[in-house]
């Protein structure tokens, strides 16, 4: 949103390496072992689909815009490293997220909107009570540090466009990407101009056509995997005759750029999985875990 | 009230036993209930939650990190704003003077968002032009943010030290490159004051000018078609946005450092006006009534009138007898009608009339300490200690 990336919060206290997230991810499961074995959740990587889904469809609902939906993505995210999902109404969590993010991003909803919505999607979980969300929203600021100022990919993404003077096909296509990489990890592990890169390379590279996109994964993943492999390849023998015209530009301007093509490489490895595990995603498996454990723990009160 | 322990139990009962004064124990925490309902020990034997605590209270400054708990004594009230009280503090452990600005919290819109918007923006500029925010603390049903201690704003400094609020040369050309230096900082992050004025200018006893106050600031990083127009204290806003454009960007800023240029020279506001409409007529009156051709696209814009009366251009020189020359120059380039025209802050920077300001300093730094050796001789001992200062 604002400021400069570099000298950021979000640069300097919010990017972790796998280790470090795994770690902390270890550590709650250490402190409190009897809630972990009483309450399984699904995977990590199903959760954080299940949780970005549930964001999405809050947010339709109230036709938010995308910039304010993708940090309020990066809010549960930041929120759950700070705390362990099993002491927590998830439901809660990701609304107050929603409501805290319009916030910041200048798109303000009446707290009383807000709370309606989400119990129209959630009945069972959110309670009518409207200061829930207000004391929940006062612990993700105190959570996160007060660091709410959230650097997207998409302002990389549109000041590239003329740069690599690519089609609105290309944008629209490395837009959707950026969307879903916001259904892993990826917003914590890497700088947001390396995720807008990736999401151009799958775009001009793969041209995943649209229709397929989300509604059959696995082919594009095994496509992206080998064309991660592919751009490997061109990158170290920029004088082959490989890859078309359009492709080699792109190859070109990224060795010319300073950007770290291994982190690249492994952002596109990351999507990859992602669309590899959404094949077992079920949406319904998740909410039955959550909901046993909100309701057993009473969370929701 | 006088050991720690209790005051970490309950805030408000710490609150209710305390009225001149109020602990601020940094391991307060926000309510956690909906987090923790069920397993947290409801009997006063709670121990502290170090892993929350740490994270949440002292992360920010370099000079709160050490202590703690960290505890402020409440002093005198210092102001009101729009969402939050003001009051001197001190910290108990190093005496160092700060200043919190307790915010008061709506049941209906959670923490405002004019709060919001100024905390996380303060915890990503930090800059010697900028007021610094140390710490947030979180207790029960507040928010206080604390902030380094400056003594006056500029608006009460004028007021106390000019001759009729006019100010000396020196002074002048000091406050401006401070001013300028903020601003520029706050442009090259991609941020928008948006409501500067004397009222948000803080003054130290270093002679140091900071930019306090951002609760309307904006970050303009993503392109966003309308903002909002209401912004900015009518007497410092600037024509395109008196006149509806909802695409200002950083030249706001600068028209209202002009103003504020002004303003110390004479000690009065340019151009005081009472309503959209006046505020409009006062600056035409002096900068002459722009037209299509002075300003292509002007008519476009939703307040504009055909019927504008039409003035002349004035000499600003003329209202400001104090300035010179090479002054006038740099304020009518910041005065500029048309947004495009006026001078950026980086520009501004580079401008030849703070040439000899290293020389004007060096005479100001003397000045200071003669008016600070004055003061401690006047208050004997009575002076608290203020290691920062």
């Amino acid at each position: 949103m604002a400021a400069n990336y570099w000298a950021s919060t979000q640069r300097r206290h919010w990017l972790f390496t796998r280790e470090k997230l795994a770690e902390i991810r270890e550590s709650f499961r250490e402190k409190d072992k009897a809630a972990h074995s009483q309450f399984p959740l699904p995977d990590q990587r199903l959760l954080n689909i299940y949780f970005s889904q549930q964001l999405i469809k809050l947010g339709k609902r109230m036709s938010t815009r995308q910039q304010a939906l993708a940090t309020a993505q990066v809010y549960v995210k930041r929120f759950y490293t700070k705390n362990e999902i099993r002491h927590t109404n998830p439901y809660l969590v990701v609304t107050t997220a929603f409501y805290l993010a319009c916030k910041m991003e200048e798109c303000p909803q009446h707290i009383r909107f807000v709370v309606g919505e989400a119990r129209g999607l959630w009945p069972e979980f959110i309670a009518p009570d409207v200061s829930k969300l207000g004391e929940c929203e006062f612990s993700l600021i105190s959570e996160m540090s007060s660091q709410l100022i959230v650097h997207h990919p998409y302002r990389t993404l549109s000041e590239l466009q003329p740069e690599l003077s690519l089609t609105s096909d290309e944008v629209a296509l490395a837009w959707s990407v950026i969307n879903d990489h916001y259904l892993t990890d990826l917003p914590l592990l890497y700088p947001p101009h390396v995720i807008a890169v990736m999401a151009i390379i799958v775009a001009v590279v793969f041209k995943p056509s649209q229709t397929s996109f989300h509604g059959s994964a696995a082919p594009l993943a095994g496509a992206m995997r080998d064309g991660g492999l592919n751009i490997l390849a061109a990158l170290s023998d920029k004088n082959g005759s490989g890859p078309p015209a359009r492709i080699q530009r792109l190859v070109a301007w990224l060795a010319e750029s300073e950007i770290d093509i291994t982190a690249v490489i492994e952002c596109t490895q990351e999507l990859v999985s992602l669309y590899e595990i959404w094949e077992q995603y079920s949406e319904k498996h998740c909410k039955e875990l959550l909901g046993r454990m909100v309701k057993t723990k009473n969370l929701d009160k | 009230m006088d050991s720690r322990n209790s005051s970490r139990l309950s805030t408000s009962s710490l609150q209710r036993s305390t009225t001149a004064y109020l602990d601020l124990i940094s391991t307060l925490v926000s309510p956690k209930s909906f987090l923790t309902n069920s397993q947290r020990p409801k009997s006063p034997s709670i121990q502290p939650q170090p892993s929350v605590a740490q994270g949440n209270l002292t992360t920010a400054s370099p000079t709160m990190d050490k202590q703690q708990p960290s505890s402020f004594q409440q002093l005198e009230k210092l102001g009101e704003g729009t969402y939050a009280t003001v009051f001197k503090g001190r910290n108990r452990q190093t005496g160092e003077l700060v200043a919190l600005k307790e915010i008061h919290l709506d049941s209906e819109e959670g923490t405002p968002s004019t709060a919001i918007r100024e905390i996380s923006l303060m915890k990503e500029l930090k800059h010697e032009s900028i007021v610094s925010l140390y710490d947030v603390i979180h207790t029960e049903n507040k928010l206080m943010l604390v902030f380094e201690y400056m003594d006056k704003d500029l608006k009460k400094y004028m007021d106390t030290r000019g001759d009729r609020g006019q100010l000396d040369q020196a002074t002048i050309k000091s406050f401006m490159h401070q001013l300028l230096k903020g601003i520029a900082f706050c442009h090259e992050n991609r941020v928008l004051h948006r409501d500067l004025k004397p009222q948000n200018l803080l003054i130290n006893k270093k002679g140091q000018l900071k930019l306090g106050d951002f609760g309307l600031a904006r970050a303009f990083g993503i392109p966003v078609n309308t903002f909002s127009n209401e912004v900015v204290t009518l007497w410092y806003r600037a024509p395109d946005v008196l006149l509806g454009s909802r695409t200002y960007n950083t030249s706001i800023d600068i028209w209202s450092a002009g103003c504020i240029m002004a303003e110390l020279y004479t000690g009065r506001p340019l151009f005081p006006g009472t309503t959209n409409e006046d505020q409009l007529q006062k600056i035409f009156r002096l900068m002459g009534t722009p037209s299509e051709r002075s300003w292509p696209g002007i008519s476009q814009l939703p307040e504009y009138k055909s019927n504008f009366h039409v003035y002349a251009t004035q000499d600003l020189g003329l209202i400001l007898p104090q300035i010179d020359p090479l002054g006038l120059d740099l304020l009518n380039r910041m005065l500029q009608l048309r947004p495009e025209m006026r001078i950026s802050a980086h520009d501004a920077l580079q401008h030849p009339w703070f040439h000899d300001l290293p020389q004007l300093q060096a005479q100001l730094q003397q000045q200071q300490q003669q008016q600070q050796q004055q003061m401690s001789g006047a208050y004997g001992g009575m002076v608290p200690p203020q290691q920062a200062y």
